[in-house]
């Protein structure tokens, strides 16, 4: 768990971080989403020491991070940055084995732990491990980044804009790759963007800051239905508002009971997805299936418009 | 193209080793240009061993060079050496703009004849070119590679050995063959106090009116730097192609 507590930033008079505080819990994605200059990246390198505070302090499982010598700090917690900042003089797995070697781990388990890593974010050992960052595309470039900051398999995982530099396809795809790859290792992330729809795709937590400060912060649900009047109802879009919200809800939470024709849908998709097959088949309804294909219910355009409606 | 460029090096360097150890072999190449049945192959020692004592000097001047050089340009772009970086500048440029024949005069009388002065001439002269360069390379890593390396918890100094070093090299060897080359023509003034070279060859051309003799002395010069620099650019290249850059 991170908390982070009244932190400022001021360089001069110039007010970049504004007493902020926020707790981030173990295992969750919390999305810091704002225009370019709001203090993102600032905040996110406070974080891991890049900057020194001003004032406030962050605490890493209770433990102030002033307490801890700053490359130890770091060697612990993971860091992308947009456009990667590969070493272009090291290999693909000389750059993944970084900080385990900075750490002093043996040859043997360097290898292994690399290796791990490629597959991982499918990318094959026996062709990547020797290639010279240059040689690769941009959305590998980008995969090996996160794999490098995941070496030393650290609790915390910082990113700061890590799809920016992607084509609009390769960064979806990037996106959920790094979803499942989260969900399976459990890591705990802080993302900055300035992309409202990556914050919705990926966020458990998102966090809206404009101007050095924290406007809100919630799940986003809780930012789709009662967005702070101003600039987060703006940045949340008043309207793609439903359509979001549908895309947040799964089929399983407007499951009702009966039955229906034609092809069933999965009851772990989500409603944007459901609604769309059915405006494209032209049923009212449709059955739904669980993840052994038995029929559990079935699923209605009524149904799932309730949970685009503004709540009451 | 590539083949030819290959065996253009391998005949330059048969030619130049062939020519310092056995000399005599081409002599109907120099007679032409004899007077008066003047030797036209040098004959006040041997070649290889003045070919031998020219790269010494040179050699020796120009590690000094590089040490120096490099370890001012790393001091000079730490956040503690960087108020040094304008004044460092003048020194080094100091070197380059005082004529080596202007320090060995001045050397002469402090260190006395022989190699000596022509070491500090050469050590100055080289200075600058090294220098720049350091600068230069270190000045350009990409400020992303910098602040990722430090995100991930390197040291300063594994930062300049581990990433800033590395990725500044085909820079700092550019300007090493720079001195290098220069340092190799340099070197012949050596000869007029007494420093063992190639120049050595020149001058005694000079003072009995022997063009052969000059010939020969300037043309074991230009082979050998063709040579250097050729070899040292092979590697720069090596070196920048792995970089993902290209010269
Ligand atoms: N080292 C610095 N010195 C002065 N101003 C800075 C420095 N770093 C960032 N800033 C300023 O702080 C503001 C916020 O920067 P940043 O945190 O990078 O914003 P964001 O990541 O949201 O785009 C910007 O206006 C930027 O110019
Ligand atoms: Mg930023």
């Amino acid at each position: 768990m991170i908390e982070i507590e009244h932190l400022s930033k001021h360089y001069g008079e110039t007010i970049v971080v504004d007493d902020v505080s926020l707790r981030v819990d173990e295992g969750t994605i919390t999305v810091v989403v704002g225009t370019s200059g709001a203090g993102k990246s600032t905040l996110l390198r406070m974080i891991n020491r890049l900057v020194e505070p001003s004032a406030g302090r962050v605490l890493i499982d209770g433990q102030d991070t002033m307490s801890i010598p700053e490359d130890e700090l770091r060697h612990r917690i993971g860091y992308v940055i947009q456009g990667h900042g590969l070493f272009p003089h090291r290999t693909v797995a000389g750059n993944i084995a970084t900080v385990p070697r900075l750490l002093g781990w043996d040859a043997k388990r360097i290898a292994q732990r690399v290796e791990e890593l490629l597959l991982l974010f499918q990318l094959d050992p026996a062709e990547f491990a020797k290639k010279y960052p240059h040689e690769l595309s941009g959305g590998q470039q980008q995969r090996v980044g996160v794999a490098r900051a995941l070496a030393a398999r650290p609790a915390l995982l910082l990113m700061d804009e890590p799809f920016g530099a992607l084509d609009p396809l390769i960064r979806s795809k990037a996106q959920d790759d790094l979803l499942t790859i989260q969900r399976r290792l459990g890591t705990t992330v802080v993302l900055v963007t300035h992309d409202m729809e990556e914050a919705f795709h990926l966020g458990d937590m998102i966090a809206v800051m404009d101007e050095a400060r924290l406007l809100q912060y919630g799940t986003a649900a809780e930012l789709l239905t009662r967005p702070l009047p101003g600039f987060v109802e703006r940045l949340v879009g008043t309207a793609e508002r439903p359509f979001r919200l549908l895309s947040l809800a799964k089929v399983g939470d407007a499951v009702e009971p009966g039955s229906a024709e034609g092809e069933p849908v999965d009851v772990s998709s989500n409603l944007r997805d459901a609604l769309s097959r059915l405006i494209w088949i032209g049923s009212p309804t449709a059955p739904v299936a669980d993840a052994s294909g038995a029929i559990v219910g079935r699923i209605s355009v009524d149904g799932i418009l309730a949970h685009g409606r503004r709540p009451t | 193209m590539k083949m030819s460029a290959a065996s253009l090096r391998i005949a330059a360097f048969v030619l130049l080793v062939a020519f310092v150890s056995a000399p005599q072999l081409f002599a109907f190449v120099f007679e032409p240009l004899t007077e008066n049945g003047a030797p036209a192959i040098y004959n006040q020692g041997s070649l290889l061993s003045l070919t031998l004592a020219h790269l010494r000097t040179v050699f020796g001047a120009v590690v000094a060079s590089t040490i120096v050089a490099v370890l001012l340009g790393i001091f000079v772009t730490r956040p503690a050496g960087m108020e040094f970086l304008p004044l460092s500048r003048s020194i080094v440029n100091i070197g380059q703009t005082f004529p080596p024949v202007a320090v060995l005069a001045v050397a002469v009388p402090i260190v006395g004849f022989g190699e000596a002065p022509t070491l500090i001439a050469l050590f100055l002269y080289g200075l600058l070119p090294i220098f720049e360069n350091t600068l230069s390379g270190l000045t350009q890593v990409p400020p992303l590679v910098l602040d990722a390396a430090k995100g991930m918890g390197m040291s300063p100094r594994q930062r300049l050995l581990g990433v800033e070093l590395p990725l500044a090299l085909p820079v700092i060897l550019a300007g090493i063959r720079l001195s290098a080359i220069i340092n190799l023509g340099t070197a012949t003034i050596g000869s007029t106090v007494a420093a063992k070279g190639l120049g050595e060859v020149i001058i005694a051309g000079l003072q009995s009116n022997n063009v052969a003799f000059i010939l020969q002395g300037g043309l074991v010069v230009a082979l050998l730097a063709a040579l250097l620099h050729d070899g040292l650019m092979t590697l720069e290249r090596t070196i920048a192609s792995r970089l993902g850059r290209s010269m």
